[in-house]
């Protein structure tokens, strides 16, 4: 399973991407959305992590436009506790969400869940 | 400015504004130590398992950690500062250093919108104001500045003195003046005894101040 993580804290999700790698998840990842959807367009990934404030092209914006191109595609968004509202007014329900910052193994857990394996 | 202050419910928003925008950066502050220091944790796990230690990667992740307390101690002391602009309703202000602190605090609106935001030419100059109205009006001019500009561009706030008070000067190279036609930020600039106006010489916005009286 292939994993995007799109956040604009570059040494925040690269650091991500090597720690999902040492527990069996392949993740990609970039500081932007265009870069996101470029990625998306030649790798199969089956979930992408989105932060929520990005410049340019936020999360829940970004997550239309994969949506739109991957329907298969899951999502988890990750929130600043200051866009945790305007993640929750544009979101639909059931959608996932971590609050920064956050303990990587909720986020295995999270990733697993959202393609329906079994949690370890 | 003159003696007009900003009303109350105003002032409130602009602070609330700041603080959030703060709050946001120190959460991205420690959410990246937060990575690096499971980096680091993850690293001796596998050292514990029998994999070398590679001492460059400790050092990256080490050094990722050392840099962002210094991000997040500018950050904490800048809104440490923007708080205390509260303490004294008129004292006199250097203009200079209040714009690079009001620069500092606006700079994360102006990295949303992709654009560089800079303090410009700055001579010196310190008038009597109430600092912490000063830093709405010229935080909104920004504001508005930002809003009229697109990805990209730059825009360069200066300060000097003119005419017994001071003149903020916002442009951007290769655009009209960001606030030229912005009249409901005139509107607002006006209400705090401000003059919004062009510089034609070099395309820029300026925002004319006066001196405050001081209370009796």
């Amino acid at each position: 399973m292939r994993v995007l993580l799109v956040d604009d804290e570059v040494e925040l999700v690269s650091a991500m991407a090597e720690r999902l790698g040492y527990r069996g998840l392949d993740a990609d990842w970039t500081d932007n959305g265009e870069d996101a959807i470029r990625m998306a367009a030649e790798t199969e990934y089956a979930v992408a992590v989105l932060d929520m404030k990005m410049p340019r092209m936020g999360g829940l914006e970004l997550r239309e436009k994969l949506a739109f191109h991957h329907p298969g595609m899951r999502f988890i968004f990750l929130s600043g506790h200051g866009s945790e509202s305007d993640f929750k007014a544009g979101c639909a329900a059931g959608c996932s969400y971590l609050i920064k910052p956050i303990q990587l193994e909720d986020l295995v857990d999270m990733i697993r869940e959202v393609v329906g394996e079994e949690l370890s | 400015m003159s003696q007009a202050t900003v009303p109350a419910r105003e002032g409130l928003k602009f602070f609330g504004r700041v603080s959030a925008s703060v709050s946001h950066e120190i959460k991205n502050v420690f959410a990246v130590i937060n990575e690096a220091a499971g980096l680091i944790e993850d690293f001796t796990l596998m050292a514990e398992r029998g994999m070398p230690l590679k001492p460059e990667r400790l050092k990256s992740a080490a050094n990722a950690i050392q840099g962002q307390i210094r991000r997040g101690d500018t950050i904490v002391k800048n809104m440490n500062a923007f708080a205390h602009s509260t303490d004294e309703d008129v004292r006199e202000v250097n203009l200079a250093e209040l714009l690079g602190l009001t620069v500092a605090l606006a700079n994360r609106l102006a990295d949303m919108k992709q654009i560089r935001l800079t303090a410009g030419d700055c001579e010196p100059v310190s008038l009597a104001a109430d600092s912490f109205d000063l830093m709405l009006l010229l935080h909104s001019s920004i504001a508005a500045a930002l809003d009229a500009l697109s990805a990209g561009d730059t825009l360069a706030v200066g300060v000097k003195p003119e005419n017994g008070g001071a003149s903020f000067s916002l442009s951007s190279p290769g655009k009209d003046a960001p606030l030229a036609n912005d009249e409901a930020f005139a509107q607002f600039a006006r209400s705090m005894g401000a003059d919004v106006g062009v510089d034609e010489d070099n395309r820029a916005s300026v925002l004319r101040i006066q001196p405050t009286a001081r209370p009796e």
